[in-house]
């Protein structure tokens, strides 16, 4: 059987079996489990209060996100509460929304298709279609953070630069020479340190390099 | 197959019968947990000895000695996986009470399984798979040429090298990287052959 959630190949066993478990929470339930694992796919945090400051920030925010992902498990523990899951399942429901989920963005399947083929993979209609309506509120969202969250080898985090004009030197007197100092800041992991590239130019290198920059951004302008 | 002991050994273990068995079972029960803690190095630090010692009312480096001649026992018993007859064997040359001798013999076979699953683990690892991402560019244009049209595929291996993370990045044009596919899954296929089967059968 070839899903085109699944990228046009067989579900694989697991989901198979665990959708029985989602079949045992109510729609309801189900929808609401779904928005949460929703905010996590797209990394919002819920409202957790985050100290401002410079070198707290960055730290801060991790711990915020870990705290958020922490809350968000036992917000969705606290729903599924009452359905009697042991928490074995709540986390395999859990799994088996995400991948549901991301798969389906990553291969642009619409609503409509992804609840027919939930429904043919034994999921209750009800279910099917309040997952599939949540799915389709937030289907672009998903997308772009999938886009940002796609290999890229680096990064260009910031450019400073600098014009100097050298007046005169230990070999010539009267040197007049402009000169232009550039600094590449590099980030070659996701949470690395940028790494900094100095640099400097001369006046005709400067302006060979800028027209070669500026007829590349031309060519990507005819693509967007 | 019978374990040698050097002399240095049987005086190291020549304090058990002095400990008697009480002694025995307490070395065995944080003996154990020693291996487990210690692995390769199999150091003992004095502070943990001192209970020990108390009880045992013996020195500080004769109870040291003790464990370690019985550690070194075990560990090796286990390594070699002696049978019960050979193992009682080696250590009759030690010459202790029949008491003593099938308390070590039990102590062996009780935990031989699970020094055995610790010493497993201490085999030098090569770098294993963690995951893989991976994107398909084209290349349109380029400072020497323009109007270009060049596929590639760019890989980031994730390695996991004894809980180190590395990274390895890999470009490949799309004919080379089926190429690799096509190898691979030749691999996969040499686990079907008869030659691999007798030898999967076989180790059984």
């Amino acid at each position: 059987m070839r899903f085109r959630f699944c990228g046009d190949l067989d579900c694989p066993d697991w989901v198979l079996a665990e959708i029985s478990v989602l079949a045992r929470i109510s729609s309801v339930k189900l929808k609401l489990i779904c928005a949460q694992v929703l905010r996590e796919l797209l990394g919002e945090t819920i409202d957790v209060s985050v100290p401002t400051g410079n070198h707290a920030s960055s730290q801060a925010s991790a711990l915020a996100v870990m705290c958020a992902s922490v809350l968000q498990y036992e917000k969705i523990l606290k729903l599924t509460s009452d359905a009697k899951l042991e928490s074995g399942d709540v986390k395999a429901a859990i799994a088996v929304l995400d991948f549901i989920l991301s798969n389906a963005a990553k291969h642009n399947v619409d609503g409509e298709s992804l609840s027919s083929e939930l429904q043919q993979l034994g999921l209750p209609k009800e279910h099917a279609t309040g997952l599939c309506r949540s799915y389709e509120e937030k289907q672009s969202s998903l997308q772009d953070s999938l886009r940002a969250g796609s290999l890229r080898l680096s990064r260009l985090d910031g450019v400073s630069w600098r014009v100097d004009y050298a007046l005169s030197s230990s070999e010539l007197q009267e040197v007049g020479e402009p000169l232009v100092h550039l600094l590449l800041r590099v980030r070659h992991r996701e949470h690395g340190e940028p790494e900094a590239v100095p640099m400097a130019v001369s006046a005709e290198k400067f302006r060979v390099l800028l027209a070669e920059l500026k007829q590349a951004q031309a060519l990507m302008k005819t693509l967007l | 197959m019978l374990l040698v002991l050097s002399e240095e050994q049987k005086a190291h273990l020549g304090c058990l019968p002095r400990v008697g068995g009480a002694g025995l079972a307490l070395s065995e029960s944080w003996g154990t947990w020693r291996w487990s803690c210690c692995g390769a190095a199999r150091r003992l630090r004095p502070v943990r000895r001192l209970p020990v010692r108390g009880k045992l009312n013996a020195g500080v480096d004769t109870v040291q000695h003790g464990v370690e001649g019985l550690m070194y026992l075990l560990t090796e018993s286990s390594k070699l996986m002696i049978s019960e007859m050979d193992f009682q064997d080696s250590i009759h040359v030690l010459g202790f009470s029949d008491e003593l001798n099938k308390l070590l013999l039990q102590l062996y076979l009780d935990n031989r399984k699970e020094i055995r699953s610790i010493l497993g683990e201490l085999a030098p690892k090569l770098p294993s798979y963690h995951s893989l991402e991976w994107r398909l560019d084209v290349q349109l244009a380029s400072r020497s040429l323009r109007q270009q049209i060049k596929p590639a595929v760019t890989m980031k291996l994730h390695l996991n090298d004894n809980e180190d993370l590395t990274t390895q990045v890999l470009q490949t044009d799309p004919s080379t990287l089926l190429h690799l596919i096509q190898q691979l899954e030749q691999a996969l296929g040499e686990m079907k052959t008869n030659h691999c089967r007798r030898i999967a059968r076989n180790m059984k």
